[in-house]
């Protein structure tokens, strides 16, 4: 693309999806994480090291904000001065929210970063020249840079350990920016398969790691345009819109309404594909 | 023919290195372009193994001792990842972080790869099999003990028939952070010592410190039934209530955690007890008598939880039926831990729970195949034995005692006056480096094998363990073999029909097909299905309770007393990433942080930051924990969720062996427990211990996941909590 076409025509390029004129037709993929089943066991942390080949870099290496966790549990306390925390932790899995005004896509010198037609903010690897435009510029913090070329660093794969690699992902080298896909890998394969027998993917055919692991089965995933699927139905009782004008009905009452569901950091109109539903916590007790 | 020049082995290396080397170089120049290696294809390749083309394989997680039914995913003769078996009852499809490392224990560099003597030196199998038979010769039977861990299914079948064989009852089955008296407990009130806990149907769960979501007994089941309890449902929401001293991962989702004084959780039972009574629940005249002495008064009292608090528990405890009522480690854990888990199970009557919410398990129509639980008791009894020179040939699997006792109780001097000490091991842990004969063990993704479970999903099943690969070593062998040929040692006869334990194991399943409820199918087709579905059911008779809870015979002593020189509780913490300490050496579950503290990579102390300001300490000063066993240091916490009278240090870590990933992280708080015990059980008492702490002077950065503002969301709303009377969960998807 020249830069004259890019300045000429940047309205057309830098839009949000899905714009009005061209939704999305077959796929959008989305989740919804309930936040009061989730107990924060880190167990779908754990499954996405399994599943998309993510590098242990050590006690050193985390010290230095270096680690490649792309799903966290972030854990927070009250602050409101109590003596204890007597309504216990807030946990949120934390990973790429797939926003689709992605702040990170606009600022990659090299396109590295972009839009897939179904819907996921993607990485490609081979095109990223480690500027790390794009982490800087994303809110939620979820990118991971190799800072270290990890397949050939001491201990991480060492020996046998290389047989565990997942031969459907990529591992990466050093000076590539990485984080959660939604596990396009799985979602690949299950588009194939489904384009084979001439139909879409069901709802509940593909699961991502995470999900599959969580013992509580706090995250729900799937297609947003299949208004039957689960999670098209929870957003829509939520009344979570993927792009919201303004403000999503919840905020527009004041002091909220009885919906749980939101999206964080709805404000930057980056526009998530992934909803959470709000921690509850009995007010009789 | 193929297979003599290149086996199936060195193919998977081939290939195994080949998807290495294209990774390493990006793009481009791969080894084997360059000719430094070759990549060599089947000719006829095995109907399962097509190159690209995912198979699956269901065995059983041998990770813990919950034995959640896994499915194993495979890629050119490789497992690569490990999933829940969706057939399954006790994880329905789901796993634990721990669980999903079991592929990093497989691959795991630092295993034990040959038969080998105390110093190093390799022997081959023949030799250490002849070497065990000539010193077992001329030693008496009640000279010989095996120590292991919990064991079931047909490896404990071949454990009891070579104990018959040399002629010993010493098996002595220890785990080392297993609920155990809380298991007697229950025993007394409900007349099994597992029963089955309905969370799904339970509108209230009153926890006393039994942290089911993290570590405790089968937590992907319970996690599974949290999930659905707290879902609106027809019965509503369901409300968690969690008691303890030190939050666990289960306190951290409570909707009320309640901070007790540690020790005091029976007094606090019978204070609800009592409460109920005042609410007007009806009580039976013993119980009535017993709680009688319980007001509100006293209690607040006794256990720092306020009267409002507990008035309000009642109230809610009344008002929703049927709850549940769980009494975990953190009340078990002390000299008279039997009489809070008895309180607090009585509390379970008091309510009509038994029989609602506490069901009945299936009966394991096998007693050979149950699972013997293992114990803390066990390991003591063992352990006068070899310091009375008692023992004189130890055989030790699944256990690493060295490590998971107090330095108190000395077990590692004792264990020096066993003349032949035999480890089954994975790894050269701190047990295994003591042992004059040391036998390399599949992993548990190459080895056979059953288990039955303690805590049962719907009914009473056999799971099945199968390998999902290949050995990766050649020299390593199944536990199941090692004992089928020390058992050919004694009883050539009787065994010498099975070549291996497979035979030995499939005979014994398949000949007892009709008890498995496949009375008509033919063997092959039993067996395969078997394999396939990974777990049969047994033609189990539905249990039944006793519920014989009485208050007479409860005895709650007074609170423990200020100790001047140690002033604080020390509450060792089981982690459900690190549990004892077995997993140390994988390398996922070091990385994944601790879920309350967010620490990776090392060993902490909590302290309530009340209790800090009082000792002038401050996150990552190094401090010194002194009990009167001994004392070790380590990076303060500031952590709000532990009450002032008490420090929690993590179990796991403070490996000095084991392997590149557990040596010399953290330290181990095993070492300075006081070596107390509960008074009815005899386990040891792991909340006991009293410490002082001082500081060192040395302070370091604390590694872990949290920001630098800590558990603040800085005015943000990213972790948001509504209350349930803002909001309507009836409806929802
Ligand atoms: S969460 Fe961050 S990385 Fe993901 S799409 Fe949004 S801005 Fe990009
Ligand atoms: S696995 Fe599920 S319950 Fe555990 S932290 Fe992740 S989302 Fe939460
Ligand atoms: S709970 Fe235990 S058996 Fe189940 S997946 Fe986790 S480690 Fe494995």
């Amino acid at each position: 693309m020249s830069v004259s076409n890019m300045l000429e025509n940047w309205s057309k390029f830098r839009h949000m999806h899905p714009v009005d004129d061209a939704p999305y037709t077959e796929y959008k993929w989305a989740m919804s994480i309930d936040l009061d089943a989730c107990s924060g066991c880190n167990a779908c942390s754990v499954a996405c090291y399994a599943e998309n080949n993510l590098a242990v870099v050590g006690k050193e290496k985390y010290n230095a904000g270096q680690e490649m966790h792309w799903m966290r549990i972030e854990r927070y306390w009250d602050e409101d001065g109590r003596e204890f925390p007597d309504q216990g932790a807030q946990f949120i899995p934390m990973m790429c929210q797939h926003c689709e005004a992605a702040p990170c896509e606009t600022v990659c010198p090299v396109g590295a970063t972009n839009h897939t037609a179904d819907g996921l903010n993607s990485q490609v690897y081979n095109r990223c020249i480690g500027s790390r435009y794009c982490s800087a510029n994303c809110p939620f913090k979820v990118r991971y840079f190799n800072w270290y070329d990890y397949p050939t660093t001491n201990n991480v794969w060492p020996d046998e350990m290389t047989q565990q690699l997942n031969p459907d992902v990529t591992v990466r080298g050093k000076g590539v920016m990485e984080k959660c896909t939604f596990c396009v890998q799985r979602l690949e394969r299950a588009k194939n398969n489904a384009r084979t027998e001439g139909r879409l993917v069901h709802d509940g055919e593909v699961q991502t790691a995470c999900q599959q692991a969580c013992p509580t089965s706090a995250i729900s995933f799937g297609n947003l345009v299949e208004p039957e699927s689960k999670v098209a139905k929870q957003w829509a009782h939520q009344q979570v819109e993927l792009a919201a004008k303004d403000a999503q009905a919840k905020d527009e009452q004041e002091g909220g309404s009885d919906l749980r569901g939101y999206r964080i950091f709805e404000e930057l109109r980056a526009y998530p594909s992934v909803m959470y539903l709000e921690r509850v916590r009995e007010s009789a007790i | 023919m193929i297979e003599n020049s290149f086996d199936r082995r060195d193919f998977l290396k081939v290939l195994g290195w080949g998807g290495a080397a294209v990774t390493l170089s990006g793009c481009g120049f791969t080894s084997v372009q360059d000719g430094v290696e070759t990549v060599v294809s089947y000719v006829e390749p095995p109907e399962y193994a097509i190159p690209g083309i995912s198979v699956y394989f269901n065995s059983t997680c041998a990770q813990c001792d919950a034995g959640c039914n896994i499915t194993g995913r495979l890629r050119e003769g490789r497992v690569l990842k490990l999933e829940g078996n969706t057939s399954s009852t006790i994880n329905y499809g789901k796993m634990c972080g721990l669980g999903q490392a079991g592929v990093q224990a497989h691959y795991n560099p630092d295993r034990v790869r040959e038969p080998m003597l105390r110093g190093g030196e390799v022997l081959a199998w023949d030799k250490a099999l002849g070497m065990i038979n000539d010193k077992l010769s001329g030693v008496k039977g009640d000279e010989i003990a095996f120590l292991t861990g919990s064991v079931s299914g047909h490896v404990k079948v071949l454990l009891q028939n070579y104990l018959e064989a040399l002629g010993t009852k010493n098996h002595y089955a220890y785990e080392a952070v297993a609920p155990s008296v809380v298991r007697a407990a229950n025993k007394k009130a409900y007349g099994v010592e597992m029963p089955r806990l309905r969370l799904d149907k339970a509108k209230v769960v009153v926890s006393f410190g039994a942290d089911f979501l993290g570590a405790w007994v089968s937590p992907v089941n319970f996690s599974q039934q949290y999930g659905k309890f707290r879902k609106a449902g027809d019965t509503g929401r369901g409300v968690l209530v969690q008691i303890e001293s030190k939050m666990t991962l289960t306190g951290a989702n409570a909707d009320r955690w309640i901070a007790i004084r540690p020790g005091t959780e029976g007094i606090l039972a019978l204070g609800i007890i009592h409460a109920l009574g005042a609410a007007g629940l009806s009580l039976p005249a013993d119980v009535a008598a017993v709680s009688k002495a319980y007001d509100a008064a006293r209690v607040t009292k006794d256990t720092g939880v306020s009267a409002e608090q507990i008035e309000k528990l009642a109230a809610l405890l009344k008002e929703r039926s049927p709850s549940l009522v769980i009494a975990g480690s953190a009340a078990e854990g002390y000299v008279h831990g039997s009489q809070n888990a008895a309180a607090i199970n009585l509390l379970n009557s008091v309510l009509g729970n038994i029989g609602k919410t506490i069901e009945a398990p299936t009966n394991v129509p096998f007693p050979q195949v149950a699972v013997t639980t293992g114990n803390r008791s066990s390991v003591q009894a063992l352990n006068d034995s070899m310091a009375n020179g008692k023992v004189k040939v130890l055989f030790s699997y699944g256990a690493n005692p060295v490590f998971t006792t107090p330095t108190a109780l000395k077990f590692k001097e004792n264990l020096s006056k066993v003349g032949f000490k035999v480890v089954f091991a994975h790894y050269l842990d701190e047990t295994t480096q003591e042992a004059d004969l040391v036998l390399p063990l599949d992993s548990a993704l190459e080895d056979w094998g059953t288990s039955v479970p303690e805590y049962q999903g719907e009914s009473a099943q056999l799971s099945i363990q199968q390998p999902l690969m290949e050995k990766l070593h050649a020299n390593t062998r199944g536990v199941g073999d090692i004992l089928l040929a020390l058992l050919k040692q004694r009883r050539a006869n009787e065994y010498k029909d099975y070549e291996d334990f497979y035979s030995y194991l499939r005979n014994a399943v398949v000949k007892n097909k009709s008890a498995l409820g496949s009375a008509g199918e033919d063997d092959d087709t039993f067996w395969t299905g078997a394999l396939s579905k990974g777990l049969v059911y047994f033609n189990g008779s539905k249990g039944s309770l006793s519920a014989k809870s009485s208050a007479a015979g409860i005895v709650l002593p007074a609170p423990a007393e200020e100790d001047a020189a140690y002033p604080l509780h020390l509450i060792p913490a089981v982690t459900a990433n690190l549990r004892d300490g077995r997993h140390a050496n994988l390398p996922w579950l070091q990385e994944s942080p601790d879920p309350m503290t967010t620490i990776v990579w090392d060993s902490w102390v909590e302290l309530h930051p009340k209790t800090a300001a009082k000792l002038g300490i401050v996150e990552g000063d190094i401090i010194e924990v002194t009990s009167r066993s001994g004392s070790i240091k380590a990076q303060a916490y500031l952590f709000p969720g532990i009450h002032p009278d008490a420090v929690s240090m993590p179990l796991g870590n403070g490996h000095v062996a084991m392997g590149r990933w557990a040596k010399d992280v953290g330290v181990n708080a095993f070492g300075i427990l006081d070596q107390v015990v509960d008074k009815e059980t005899g386990e040891l008492a792991f909340n006991e211990t009293r410490v002082k702490i001082s500081k060192t002077g040395k302070r370091v950065i604390v590694v872990k996941d949290e920001g630098f503002i800590g558990g603040s969301q800085a005015g943000n709303k990213i972790a948001v909590r509504a209350s349930t009377d803002e909001v309507e969960l009836s409806g929802e998807v």
